[in-house]
């Protein structure tokens, strides 16, 4: 056979097809067989037991909330191995590890992201209070003055003038809390059987570090002025649903929020 | 040269025998430019949301989240792809010396496409809140649109697919043009990558959310985010190009071995770059690097078409003054140029710390998708559009505006970000520096980037009016003299100004 790709439509629809498989079964194929990768063949023997356990059924709605809202485009899920981007998300003593394969096996889909318009988000769990995350969700500027995060009010419903969170936000905030818990350090110091890590591994956000951000979270609540750029501060009892029609103000707790299950107690 | 190109290059067998129809060409070109304004709009309305974040707040689907895929999307599947189609049905009928195989099933295709289209922006901007598997977006970049929308783009494709093939199958030239092969090229690898994006995840689904863990579905969304861009835009603009350039400029083709060492290549290697944009990720670091070489393999076949199409031009360069198809073409090739070296220079680990996730590679992404293939359509449609209506354009003086408003708009886009997304990043990179801090820098360079896009917005307007204004306004055929005489160029438009 004569290969005559110009005169032949034939022969050149062949040879974009094979060009075509071969890249894809370098670059896709032969990846996909990575053992890390996938929940089916990630070793048992490994070290599983110290990543991620799968997500609850609240927190698997958390995360379909997350992809419903789009977050994925402005917040990556990755810490990569750089100095200051490890130093960067560290939180006190605890070290923000670089992401690994492991840390994504139970994403369906996943969120790595492209784009860091707000911060990385993949040791966001702990770092802040359930409180200060729903404050946050309905207006972000009045927790963190100059951020450009869209205001979620539709996540709060309105109870006599207050913005409470619906069980939407609830289960948002219960995914968002476990961030990063699926990454375990071995730490014997901070983590023994005094307090039930006989094996010595835990969480990689240590207790102290963890009540440590949550407190600098109120403060800087606390520091924003009330004023009609921020709404009011949080706990602002005065509150009408004019005020709320007109300019997203605070989102109090509203009724009892469900302790977080899963990863991200700490017992 | 070869006499059998030039004989490929003209337009049909004698004119006067073969009457193209041309309206499937007018069909797709429609679904184009409604979406072009649609889509053009709600980008603008979202790099504004940047400015004023509280900008319809309380509005769910105006949400900045919801409306980017919209506008993301929409630019690719709603405007670029079918004003290729629209392209695609005019010059492969006058490539292969016969008639478009069926306009019927051209104006068909237009309708399938655009109602896909539609319901999938229906579904980004009020996401169900289902695991609904035909109605649930995918929640991944570039791939978004739903199921549901995937097969009406599908069965689109297909029929596209079977037009042309039967068009190239009726072909009275045997020997195939460049533009041919990339036409080819692009309905083929379109249909494969369309379909390994969207589907497989969804299908070995049992619940509705992907049935693909972690890092696989993020190795199959690089692989179809790359690709859409590689394999589905670039062969379908680089064949506009290389169609629409030698017509501009009434000029051959400068080399017919670079078109093909340039089209082979582009096969070869575009496929090897998806995990580029993973480069420091958690993934392996062997197929990180893999990316890394074949991004830069990328110049041999970027630079065999940019050294190609500059060939073409050489002692043409005058008609840049007048001819508003070529100045559109030239632009897209220099901006076809920078855009490749920097996505080849993106993938070096180096440079990959500083500007990954930071807004530079926003202004390289639009270099892409606005600055080169939407210009090579701007500047088919400028030239085939008069010819399908058989009449000359509306306006010139337009024209020559959308140019310079897309161009200039353009620069200042793009410069904002790639000038304040590298500083960005190197703030990034300083762990003392909050990150707030670092979002109030960028606020200046996000103003320029909305002014920038409310240029190329505004061009954009006066483009689909221009087009509106020629497909209505009542004038008798022109032929083909006339329409090089209202172009102001050709010999025919020196002997009338004589």
């Amino acid at each position: 056979m004569k290969i005559l790709p110009e005169k032949s439509a034939w022969q050149t629809g062949m040879g974009v097809a094979l060009t075509f498989v071969v890249g894809l079964t370098f670059t896709m194929l032969l990846p996909s067989f990575n053992e890390n990768w996938s929940l089916n063949t990630l070793n048992p023997a490994g070290d599983q037991a110290h990543y991620h356990q799968p997500y609850t059924a609240q927190q698997l709605h958390g995360r379909l909330i997350y992809q419903r809202e789009g977050c994925v485009y402005c917040h990556t899920q990755q810490i990569r191995p750089l100095e200051g981007e490890i130093k960067r998300y560290s939180i006190g003593t605890s070290l923000a590890l670089p992401s690994n394969e492991r840390e994504y096996v139970y994403d369906r889909p996943h969120f790595l992201g492209t784009r860091r318009i707000g911060p990385d988000l993949s040791r966001e769990g702990g770092k802040y209070s359930d409180d200060w995350q729903y404050s946050h969700f309905y207006y972000p500027r009045q927790m963190v003055p100059g951020s450009i995060m869209p205001a979620f009010t539709w996540l709060f419903k309105d109870n006599e003038g207050t913005p409470v969170p619906t069980q939407e936000a609830r289960d948002l905030v219960a995914y968002v809390q476990t961030l990063g818990f699926e990454r375990e350090v071995y730490d014997p110091v901070t983590y023994n059987s005094s307090n039930g890590h006989d094996d010595g591994w835990g969480p990689w956000l240590k207790p102290q570090d963890r009540q440590a951000s949550q407190q600098l979270g109120e403060n800087a609540v606390n520091r924003i002025t009330p004023g009609a750029d921020h709404g009011t501060v949080r706990g602002g009892a005065e509150k009408t649903p004019a005020d709320i029609t007109t300019k997203p103000g605070l989102a109090p707790t509203g009724p009892a929020v469900p302790a977080p299950t899963g990863p991200a107690t700490t017992p | 040269m070869a006499i059998e190109q030039i004989k490929a290059m003209q337009p049909s067998a004698p004119p006067e025998r073969l009457q193209h129809e041309d309206s499937a060409v007018k069909w797709a070109l429609w679904v184009g430019l409604g979406y072009l304004v649609m889509f053009g709009t709600i980008g603008v309305i979202a790099a504004v949301k940047f400015m004023i974040p509280d900008l319809f707040y309380s509005v769910q689907w105006m949400s900045w989240s919801r409306i980017r895929p919209a506008h993301v999307q929409g630019m690719i599947f709603g405007w670029l792809l079918p004003i290729y189609m629209s392209l695609f049905y005019y010059m492969v009928p006058r490539l292969c010396g016969t008639k478009l195989y069926s306009e019927k099933l051209g104006k068909a295709t237009s309708i399938v496409w655009g109602v896909g289209i539609l319901i999938a922006t229906y579904c980004l901007l009020n996401p169900s809140n289902t695991t609904n598997l035909f109605l649930v977006t995918k929640g991944k970049e570039y791939e978004e649109y739903p199921i549901v929308s995937n097969i009406f783009l599908l069965i689109g494709w297909v029929m596209l697919m079977w037009n042309l093939c039967n068009t190239f199958a009726r072909r009275t030239y045997t020997q195939m043009y460049a533009a041919l092969w990339y036409v080819m090229g692009c309905l083929l690898w379109t249909a494969f990558v369309y379909v390994i994006g969207n589907w497989p995840s969804q299908l070995f689904s049992t619940d509705g959310v992907g049935g693909f863990s972690g890092l696989n579905d993020a190795n199959i969304n690089w692989f179809y985010g790359h690709s859409v861009v590689g394999l589905i835009a670039t062969p379908g603009g680089l064949g506009i190009a290389y169609y629409f350039l030698p017509k501009a400029a009434n000029s051959p083709l400068y080399s017919h071995k670079l078109s093909l060492i340039g089209f082979w290549t582009l096969g070869a290697i575009y496929i090897w770059n998806g995990a580029h944009h993973m480069i420091y990720g958690p993934i392996p670091y062997w197929l990180q690097t893999v990316a890394t070489i074949f991004s830069f393999l990328l110049f041999i076949p970027v630079l065999s078409v940019v050294t190609n199409f500059f060939g073409t031009i050489r002692g043409e360069w005058h008609q840049l003054r007048t001819n508003v198809p070529l100045k559109f073409i030239i632009a897209g090739t220099v901006f076809y140029f920078l855009v490749s070296s920097q996505g080849s220079f993106q993938a070096l680990r180096s440079l990959s710390a500083v500007v990954h996730f930071t807004d530079y590679i926003i202004g390289h992404s639009h270099m892409a998708l606005f600055g080169t293939f939407t210009f090579y359509a701007y500047a088919g449609v400028y030239y085939a559009i008069p010819r399908a209506f058989k009449k000359p354009l509306y306006s010139e003086g337009m024209a020559d505006w959308h140019f310079w408003l897309s161009f200039l708009g353009f620069i200042v886009f793009s410069a904002a970000l790639w000038v304040g997304g590298y500083a960005q990043g190197q703030m990034w990179n300083d762990p003392n520096i909050p990150f707030i801090e670092t979002v109030n820098f960028m606020k200046p360079f996000w103003h320029a980037r909305a002014g920038g896009g409310a240029a190329m917005l505004i061009g954009m307007y006066l483009f689909v009016w221009n087009m509106y204004k020629t497909a209505t306004v009542p004038a008798p055929p022109a032929t083909e003299d006339e329409i090089r005489v209202a172009e102001g160029r050709g010999a025919a438009a020196a002997q009338a100004n004589a």
